[in-house]
C-alpha cells in the first residue's frame, strides 16, 4: 500500500525533473541518452498506472463480503 | 387544487377535506423530520408493538405514535421524561387528529449524556496524540477504493456518479451498512475491519484485485442523531486502526464529529470526498502526453546538436589531411623557390667573380704584356728566362714579341749584384 502510494507520485515528480532538466540542455550525451531512458520508463509506469486503477465495481452488504472473505481465507487455510 | 375546484361544484366530503389537510401538511417540509423538544405523558405501549403518548410542555400538546421497531426507546424514558423526538406531522383521517410520527426520541439528559461522552473522548484522543498524528495521503491514483456507506442511498448514488465522471470504471468496492440507528457503529466497525483485511496483499492476491487502499466511509446529512455513530469511540478506533487512509465523508456543516477529527481526510459531504480524492483521468493523461512529447523533443534537439556537431567535425576532420598537405605543398614550393633564389643569386655571385677573375687573368695574359712592348725570353728548350743570372755569354736564345720570336745570342752579363 504504501508501495502504490509512492509509485505514481514519485514517478511522475521524477519524470517532471527529468523532462525539466533535458530541457536545460548542456548535459552529456551519456547523460541525455540515461535520462531519456529514465524518462521513458517513468512515463509507462505512470500510464500503467492510470489503467491498474481501472477494474470491477463490487457493491456488496456486509455480510455477504464478510461471507465471502470469510469463505476465501477457509479456503486458502486448507 | 382539485380540492378547490370540487368546492366550486358542491360541498366537500369531511373524509375528503381531512384527506387534503393530509396531504397538504405532508407536504410541508417544516413539518418533516423536525426535532422537537418536549415532556412525555399518557405514555401507552400496546401488545402491537406500537408505542402512543403525549408530547407536551406548558404551551401545548400533540399525540404522538412510534410504529413498532421503528426506533429504539430508552429503558429510562417514562412518564414525565424531557425527551427530543424527530418526527413528521400526520394527520390521523379516521379521527381527524394531527399527530407526530416518531423516528427517534432521546431522553435530554441522556443527550447531554452522549455531548459529555463525546467531550470526554476528544479530549481522551488528545492526550493519546491522536489528534495530532501524522495524517496519511492518499494514494495520487487509487487503485481500490472501499466506500463504506448506506446501500441504495443517495450520498452512494452522488458518489457513484462524480467517480465516473471523473475516473470512469475506476475499481471500487462498496460496503453497505447502516449508517443511523442502533446497529450502525457495530456494523461500520465491521466494514472497517473488513477493509483492513482487503489492504492485505495477501488477501488482495486471493481476490485477484490490488489491495484497498483508500477508505471513504460516510453518509449523507441527517441530525446530529442520526449522525451519532460517527461520534463513537469504537467506530473512531476503528478508523485510527486502518492502515491504509480513511476519509470521514459525513455530510453536515456545522457540528464537527469525531470521525472527521480522526480522519486522514475530512470531507464536507460524500460528493466531496471523491472531489477531493479522485483526480481527473483525463487531466492526468493529457498532462503525461505532454510530458511524453517534452521528454522527445528535449532529448531529440540534445541529439541533434551533438549529431550536428558531429557532422561539422567529419567534415573537418575529412578536409584536414588536404589541408596539411597542401600547407605542406606550399611550404615546400617557397623553400623551393627560396633555394631556387638562394641559388640563382649563388650563380649570379659567381659569375660576376668569374668575369672578374677573368678580366684580372686577361690582365696579366703574357700577350698583354707582350702587347704593351714587353717581350718574353725563352732558351732554346723553352724554358722561360726570368734571371740574367742564369744566363751565359754566347748562349743562344729566344725573345717572344707580340707579332713573332726573334732569335738572339747572350754578348754580356751584369747582373744588380755587381
Amino acid at each position: 500500500m504504501t508501495e502504490n502510494k509512492t509509485t505514481y507520485n514519485e514517478a511522475a515528480l521524477r519524470l517532471e525533473a527529468i523532462v525539466a532538466a533535458l530541457e536545460r540542455g548542456g548535459l552529456g550525451l551519456d547523460e541525455t541518452l540515461k535520462l531519456y531512458e529514465e524518462g521513458a520508463l517513468l512515463l509507462k509506469t505512470c500510464q500503467a498506472e492510470l489503467i491498474a486503477a481501472e477494474g470491477r465495481l463490487n457493491e456488496l452488504r456486509l455480510e455477504d463480503l464478510e461471507h465471502e472473505l470469510q469463505t476465501q481465507e477457509a479456503e486458502s487455510n486448507q | 387544487m382539485t380540492g378547490r375546484a370540487e368546492v366550486t361544484t358542491g360541498p366537500l366530503a369531511v373524509g375528503q377535506f381531512v384527506s387534503l389537510v393530509k396531504r397538504t401538511l405532508s407536504h410541508e417540509p417544516m413539518f418533516q423530520r423536525q426535532s422537537i423538544k418536549g415532556e412525555v405523558s399518557q405514555w401507552k405501549s400496546y401488545p402491537s408493538g406500537h408505542t402512543y403518548f403525549t408530547l407536551r410542555d406548558d404551551d401545548g400538546q400533540l399525540s404522538a405514535v412510534i410504529w413498532k421497531g421503528r426506533c429504539t426507546i430508552h429503558p429510562s424514558i417514562k412518564e414525565g421524561t424531557e425527551v427530543v423526538v424527530t418526527a413528521s406531522l400526520d394527520v390521523y383521517v379516521k379521527r381527524g387528529n394531527i399527530q407526530l410520527i416518531v423516528e427517534r426520541i432521546e431522553p435530554v439528559n441522556t443527550l447531554g449524556a452522549m455531548e459529555e461522552a463525546k467531550r470526554m473522548l476528544i479530549e481522551r484522543l488528545r492526550h493519546e496524540g491522536e489528534l495530532d498524528r501524522v495524517r496519511m495521503r492518499p494514494p495520487f491514483v487509487p487503485k481500490h477504493i472501499a466506500i463504506i456507506t448506506g446501500a441504495g442511498s443517495a450520498a452512494l448514488a452522488d458518489m457513484h456518479r462524480l467517480i465516473d465522471n471523473r475516473w470512469p470504471g475506476m475499481r471500487r468496492t462498496v460496503i453497505g451498512v447502516l449508517v443511523q440507528g442502533e446497529r450502525a457503529p457495530e456494523e461500520i466497525v465491521r466494514a472497517l475491519a473488513l477493509t483492513r483485511r482487503m489492504a492485505r496483499p495477501e488477501t488482495a492476491e486471493k481476490r485477484s484485485e490490488p489491495p484497498v487502499d483508500l477508505v471513504i466511509v460516510g453518509r449523507g446529512g441527517g441530525s446530529p442523531e442520526d449522525l451519532w455513530a460517527f461520534n463513537l469511540e469504537p467506530v473512531v478506533r476503528a478508523i485510527l486502526a486502518s492502515p491504509v487512509p480513511v476519509v470521514s465523508a459525513v455530510g453536515h456543516e456545522s457540528d464537527l464529529l469525531v470521525s472527521d477529527l480522526v480522519a486522514d481526510v475530512r470531507a464536507s459531504t460524500p460528493s466531496n470526498a471523491i472531489e477531493r480524492c479522485i483526480p481527473v483521468r483525463a487531466e492526468l493523461e493529457q498532462w503525461l502526453d505532454e510530458l511524453d512529447h517534452r521528454l522527445e523533443h528535449a532529448a531529440r534537439r540534445t541529439f541533434g546538436d551533438a549529431r550536428q556537431r558531429l557532422v561539422s567535425l567529419h567534415a573537418r576532420l575529412k578536409v584536414a589531411p588536404l589541408a596539411g598537405i597542401n600547407a605542406a605543398k606550399r611550404t615546400l614550393l617557397a623553400q623551393q623557390s627560396n633555394l631556387n633564389r638562394a641559388t640563382e643569386q649563388r650563380f649570379s655571385r659567381e659569375r660576376t667573380r668569374l668575369a672578374g677573375l677573368e678580366a684580372a687573368l686577361q690582365a696579366i695574359h703574357p700577350r698583354r704584356v707582350l702587347e704593351r712592348g714587353y717581350a718574353m725570353t725563352q732558351t732554346e728548350d723553352g724554358t722561360v728566362i726570368t734571371k740574367a743570372g742564369s744566363l751565359a755569354v754566347g748562349q743562344a736564345f729566344n725573345l717572344h714579341f707580340v707579332d713573332g720570336t726573334a732569335e738572339a745570342a747572350v754578348t754580356d752579363i751584369h747582373t744588380k749584384e755587381e
